[in-house]
């Protein structure tokens, strides 16, 4: 109920109140994540005796002991592979996939639509023991591919269906005319449609960027070697070795977090203008 | 065919081993060797067995609870703030990006910082209450079963509401500005002109919202997991489905895979039936507004 | 069976070409490695703590046998028997992998996952039977692994601050609960008990509640279905457990293992009731601890009189039935039943091993495995009621974390894990 009671105060302190709440809640959203970094530079004996503190100085020594142990810059360079290579097949599957759904009359066009669109609802970890037994016979047990393919195929309904729903919005006369001029379907496809699906394009990428990078379950029991561990695989097991020093896990969480935060910092622009184009449609 | 790259990789990797979850189900397994054909004695002993037979009706309940509590608390707050930097641009970029922030962390690492945030001897979270003298609020908040639901809802809110707020908010770039000034030219409150004005034009991404937040509640393992272990904290008090098929498949005796994949189906009937559900009741209203 | 079989086979039509393809499969891993070539052999286990000490232990193997490496490849100790089940299904798995004991183990046995060890690998005939159990498969009664380790449970202390409030391990239950008293007094927190980490509640109900329902004794006549967790002794073990709860500090329910851990290497705590593994993680955070043990004394209305050391078997190293380098990897295993390797393992991993007159160097070990073999006592619900599902050890954990919350009393708590048990357990006659 905070939206409608923001309003009516927002009408009578002009601003003031609003600010004042988006402020108090950025403070909620951001707090948590300054108290982890806080403690990772304090030593271990200070956090158990005050939980909230400034550091005494800036020791690095944390930093220093996580770094050691766990490979982070290995993790890293496999979360990059794999994520990168899941998004972009999925992406490129899909919006094939997408265009032709909503483009072409065929039949068994709005059952094949909707068999897509049902993998929305479906619980894909339901099917691991399974994906583990099939990547075994298939020799993908402890690859980077297999887990590219399996975080392809569970974005598949996702992005199928955002992208659908966007070329629905999207005028047909720019292709027609191509087709009138004589453009291939693939030409079509490459020069008209993907241009003009670019925003829905964005939007699919965002959203399955930050669970794929994040998914710790499926590398968990499909990988076995650390040297291809993925950053969440890699922190389980630092988080292990470390339960008890909650220094060395606090400078582990930001060495973890830093990367995506970078990457969230240059690309908010084009994140954010890429959600409010894909849902204002 | 454009569709057949799709077709192929969604079809191998996400709908035939939920298939083959289906026939594993069939069978009664010695560790990893398939014994014999049992047809749905999987499915009766996992209903039946003590105390599988009562935990399965709890996680449910929880799930239901859990899903309720972030319709309710998530999305709300979620649209509140929508609706706050819709009126107030001034920092919008700013706020957007801090709200949307603990989106990009890992589930498991915020339930991992969470659980040292609220750790009752070590944690800032009662520190802070102590601090404040508010210490008869501090409490094991996950240690207690009647806390232990609620914070995981709000531990949930707090990494999710970004996704509502950033729907809401292009919903509300959406709307024209010229419904709502003549609205208010005809004398209506804020209040009433975001109650029969706006708030049905948002009816679309209320329903796209609503059937997200049921898949992602009734798939939530990774933060439950992190915040309370397999066991779904105190008493089981968070123990939802997800964990329950962890708890049989790995964590299960000798036939763990039959029964596990037994349970699968069941909760894969009992989710993909009501999203379909909800999808097409969501759909109508949409129509008729 | 065959029949059947091919009858769903066909009524799933078309999509078996995709299931035959994705069942778990065997392919034949024959290839004996050429004996020029170097071997090098995968231990798997659960210990990601260890690996240094391991390294070490294996270098002693490696210099004795050129041309073998053995690597340990630690996994997270919550998802290791995930790991290692589906893990044996492969020729590239581990060559050698721990195992855990008693009913964990059985999944990995059903499956044919492992090699019996019974004879091919003849040092196992000097372990006591009881010790054996830990590494035996329920239905063929065959040994499966060589047990590493023996745990014992006791309550670990701080010697500077029991000296400080002038406090000796005590003889008494009634010396006990004063001391409790006056550390809460001094406000040190007593005991640091863990409380969300339901693993460890059958552990602490053992140590403090062993001597209520009388150990090894009530044990032989639960196994042969004489008595039950339902009836009054061991019930009574549970009210006697809970009964230290006002000694667990403020606001214990939220006590996690980890917190436990903290609040006792931190010094705001003086006691840790749990396992003999624990001394090395707290001489790994604070290496100027001065650690002591004792063992609870017998409770007031006890069945038994005297203190009870509980001990189990925490695991054993076995050969996975797909390993390309099988003769290299019983070797390896043969080896681990030395007391080469027995002397090893206990000083570079500083816990007590299963190999026969091993004698600890540490002077806590040596504390721990004589008190362990003058008064033993099982760790009833994990050892020996976990052979069928569920297993009294998850009903134990689920049942006592209910009751410690006071959520359920302890009749109702000891019946959830009878009802469980009463579902495939058998009595011996």
């Amino acid at each position: 109920m905070t939206g409608p009671v923001a309003q009516v105060r927002r009408r009578r302190l002009p601003g003031l109140a609003a600010q004042l709440m988006l402020w108090i809640y950025a403070a909620i959203a951001f707090g948590p994540l300054v108290l982890v970094a806080l403690g990772s530079f304090r030593s271990n004996a200070d956090i158990l005796q005050r939980p909230v503190g400034l550091p005494d100085s800036l020791d690095l020594g944390n930093y220093l002991r996580a770094w050691e142990t766990a490979s982070v810059s290995t993790y890293f360079t496999n979360s990059i592979l794999v994520t990168v290579g899941a998004v972009a097949l999925c992406v490129a599957v899909s919006a094939t996939a997408a265009y032709a759904l909503s483009r072409w009359r065929f039949p068994g066009r709005a059952l094949l639509a909707a068999f897509f669109l049902s993998g929305l609802m479906i619980p894909a970890k339901l099917g691991l023991l399974p994906v583990f037994y099939m990547f075994q016979s298939m020799g993908l047990i402890d690859t980077r591919l297999g887990l590219i393919l399996l975080y392809a195929a569970s974005g598949v309904p996702f992005s199928i269906f955002v992208i659908m729903g966007f070329m629905r919005g999207l005028p047909t006369e720019l292709e027609e005319a191509a087709r009138l001029d004589g453009a291939g379907e693939g030409r079509l496809f490459v020069s008209v449609a993907l241009p003009l699906m670019r925003p829905a394009l964005a939007v699919v990428t965002v959203f399955q960027f930050a669970p794929t990078w994040n998914d710790f379950f499926y590398p968990l029991v499909l990988l076995r070697s650390s040297d291809r561990y993925t950053i969440p695989v890699g922190l389980t097991r630092f988080f292990g070795e470390f339960a008890t020093d909650r220094a060395a896990l606090f400078a582990g969480l930001v060495i973890a977090l830093v990367p995506l935060a970078l990457i969230f910092a240059f690309a908010t622009r084009q994140i954010i203008s890429g959600l409010t184009a894909g849902m204002s449609r | 065919m454009f569709c057949l790259p799709a077709l192929a990789l969604y079809g191998l990797f996400v709908v035939v081993p939920l298939v083959t979850a289906f026939y594993y189900g069939l069978f009664r397994w010695e560790g990893i060797r398939q014994a014999e054909f049992v047809g749905l004695g999987n499915y009766g002993e996992v209903l039946t067995r003590y105390p599988l037979s009562e935990e399965i009706p709890t996680a449910l309940w929880h799930n239901v609870l859990f899903f309720v509590g972030t319709m309710a608390i998530q999305n709300t707050i979620g649209l509140g703030l929508a609706v706050l930097l819709y009126r107030n641009p001034r920092g919008k970029r700013f706020f957007q990006t801090v709200f949307s922030l603990p989106y990009l962390i890992s589930p498991l690492i915020v339930g991992y910082i969470w659980s040292l945030l609220l750790s009752p001897a070590f944690g800032p979270v009662n520190f802070i209450l102590r601090t404040v003298g508010l210490e008869s609020w501090a409490r094991p908040w996950l240690g207690e079963p009647d806390t232990a639901l609620p914070v995981l809802i709000l531990v949930n809110a707090w990494q999710w509401v970004g996704g509502p707020m950033l729907i809401f908010l292009a919903a509300l770039g959406g709307i024209p500005r010229e419904l709502e000034e003549a609205a208010a030219m005809d004398g209506a409150s804020a209040f009433r002109t975001f109650w029969s004005v706006r708030f049905p034009l948002l009816m679309p991404a209320v329903g796209v919202i609503t059937v997200l937040t049921f898949i992602g509640c009734f798939n939530i393992f990774d933060l439950v997991y992190a915040l309370g272990g397999s066991d779904g904290g105190p008493g089981g008090a968070m123990d939802v489905l997800g964990l329950l098929y962890y708890r049989t498949a790995f964590e299960g005796g000798t036939n763990a895979i039959g029964e596990s994949s037994a349970l699968a189906m069941m909760i894969f009937a009992c989710v993909f039936g009501v999203s379909v559900v909800l999808e097409r009741f969501l759909r109508r209203r949409e129509v008729t507004l | 069976m065959f029949r059947t079989r091919r009858n769903v086979v066909a009524a799933l039509g078309l999509l078996t070409i995709g299931l035959t393809a994705c069942a778990p499969s065997a392919p034949e891993s024959g290839a004996p490695s050429g004996a020029a070539q170097e071997i090098t052999l995968d231990v798997w286990g659960w210990r990601q703590e260890d690996v240094a000490a391991y390294e070490k232990i294996f270098k002693i193997y490696e210099d004795a046998h050129p041309g073998v490496k053995v690597k340990y490849v630690p996994y997270k100790s919550t998802e290791y028997d995930t790991i290692l089940r589906t893990g044996l299904a492969d020729a590239n798995g581990p060559d050698v992998a721990q195992l855990r004991s008693y009913g964990l183990l059985q999944p990995l046995v059903a499956a044919g996952s492992l090699v019996p060890l019974d004879g091919e690998v003849k040092e196992l005939s000097a372990f006591p039977e009881t010790v054996l159990d830990g590494a035996r498969g329920v239905s063929d009664k065959r040994v499966y692994g060589v047990p590493f380790a023996i745990q014992t449970l006791h309550v670990i202390y701080n010697k500077t601050l029991f000296d400080k409030h002038g406090i000796a391990p005590p003889a008494t239950w009634q010396e006990m609960t004063a001391a409790f008293d006056k550390l809460a007094a001094a406000d040190v927190i007593p005991l640091a008990a863990t409380v969300t980490d339901t693993w460890m509640l059958p552990i602490q109900q053992e140590i403090f509640g062993a001597t209520t329902y009388g150990g090894q004794d009530y044990l032989k006549r639960m196994l042969a279905g004489e008595a039950k967790f339902t009836d009054r002794p061991w019930v009574d073990s549970l009210t006697t457990w809970k009964g230290t709860s006002k000694y667990w500090g403020p606001q214990f329910a939220g006590t996690s293992y980890t917190d436990a851990q903290a609040l006792f290497t931190s010094g705001k705590a003086a006691m840790f009731p749990g396992g003999i593994w624990e001394l090395a993680a707290f001489a790994k955070a604070d290496p100027h601890l001065q650690l002591g043990i004792f063992n609870v004394p017998a409770a007031p209305g006890a069945a038994v009189t005297k203190t009870l050391v509980p001990g189990f078997v925490d695991g054993s190293f076995g050969a996975s039935a797909k390993t390309p380098d099988k003769a290299a990897a019983l070797d390896l295993i043969r080896w681990m039943a030395s007391a080469e390797f027995g002397q090893a393992f206990s000083k570079e991993l500083r816990q007590i091993s299963a190999v026969p007159d091993v004698a600890p160097a540490d002077p806590l070990l040596a504390q721990a495995l004589t008190a362990y073999t003058a008064d033993p006592s099982p760790y009833v619900t994990y050892a020996y009621f976990s052979g069928g599902t569920p297993t009294a050890w998850d009903l134990a954990s689920e049942s006592l974390s209910k009751f410690v919350l006071g959520r359920s009393t302890a009749q109702e708590a000891a019946k959830h894990v009878q009802q469980g048990v009463d579902q495939w357990f058998k009595p011996t006659q």
